[in-house]
């Protein structure tokens, strides 16, 4: 090989490794919002029925159901695209990081009294910024308005303390919504469409 | 110049199949074997033979996850591997450049100027 076959090799597949990328991820926001905001939604009946120590077993719900539909969504990207971006990556790690960041709040929360009115703005806020993040990294707008638009809310449920803290989960079920329901449909279709063309 | 021409031509580099995977695998976090040989368009023999030898010198990490027919070798580039190919490239294009006929590297400094 000479230099220039060599420089042509390198340009051409950088070139081919581009067009093969395919944009993948789109089921991770719905494996996480939906068990969130059925758990929400749980947890807020519970309290209105019930009102009593076990209902803050519920959370644990959230990572049962979306840690082994995540793993099950990335083997199932994986095993189609055979390889990982950097972008990829990136996107998944900054979400587990914002996972574990929730769950120390939750964890707070729930077992020492210490953040409870402050929590749901907190994982609001996370969700929003995650969403713009994520949108940011894949050039898609729908998701970075969602993350706005999300991170804005995410300050309504301190207007519920005390007496109406039971109301906070509704609000952060709408704001969870926003930042992972929505933008992961409008996602969803957007890969799914791009894939058909 | 003779000098700077040997040092350019890395060996484990200068083989078709071993750049070809060395620029895949910058390009992303990681690919699996599958991938390797699709984009390469080599048999699995040769590339696992290639693969074998970047592991060797350090440039790629390989992992290997699953059980029998369900099992997948991962691999990933090094910082090594990348600061190698780096320097593969900015020397090829190095040794490119002083190729170029001395009026039209001279044309092409008078428009970047």
């Amino acid at each position: 090989m000479n230099t220039t076959e060599e420089l042509d090799i390198i340009t051409r597949m950088r070139g081919e490794v581009k067009s093969r990328q395919d944009v993948t991820g789109e089921n991770l926001f719905l494996a996480w919002g939906y068990p969130t905001v059925l758990v929400l939604l749980a947890e807020f009946a519970a309290l209105m029925i019930w009102n009593e120590d076990w209902c803050v077993w519920l959370w644990a719900g959230i990572p049962l159901i979306g840690i082994p539909l995540m793993i099950y969504f990335l083997d199932k990207d994986y095993a189609r695209t055979h390889s990982r971006t950097h972008d990829q990556n990136n996107i998944l790690v900054m979400w587990i990081f914002i996972g574990f960041a929730s769950c120390l709040g939750g964890c707070l929360m729930g077992f020492s009294g210490v953040f409870r009115q402050a929590f749901f703005a907190y994982l609001s806020l996370l969700c929003g910024m995650g969403c713009f993040m994520t949108g940011i990294i894949l050039h898609f707008r729908p998701k970075t308005i969602c993350g706005i638009l999300s991170s804005l809310l995410s300050a309504v449920p301190l207007f519920f303390q005390n007496d109406l803290w039971p109301w906070q989960l509704l609000v952060t079920a709408v704001t969870i919504t926003i930042s992972l329901i929505i933008p992961g449909h409008l996602f969803r279709s957007y890969v799914r469409n791009k894939r058909f063309e | 110049m003779s000098n700077f021409k040997f040092q350019v031509i890395n060996p484990l580099l200068h083989s078709e199949l071993r750049l070809k995977i060395m620029v895949a695998l910058d390009s992303l976090k990681s690919a699996d074997f599958m991938y390797l040989c699709q984009i390469t368009d080599s048999t699995r023999g040769n590339v696992s033979t290639q693969i074998t030898t970047l592991k060797e010198a350090g440039y790629i990490e390989v992992s290997k996850s699953g059980i029998g027919r369900f099992s997948r070798t991962t691999c990933s580039i090094t910082n090594r591997g990348r600061e190698a190919l780096r320097a593969y490239e900015e020397g090829l294009r190095r040794l490119f450049s002083e190729r170029v006929p001395d009026e039209v590297d001279a044309t092409r400094k008078k428009k970047e100027a």
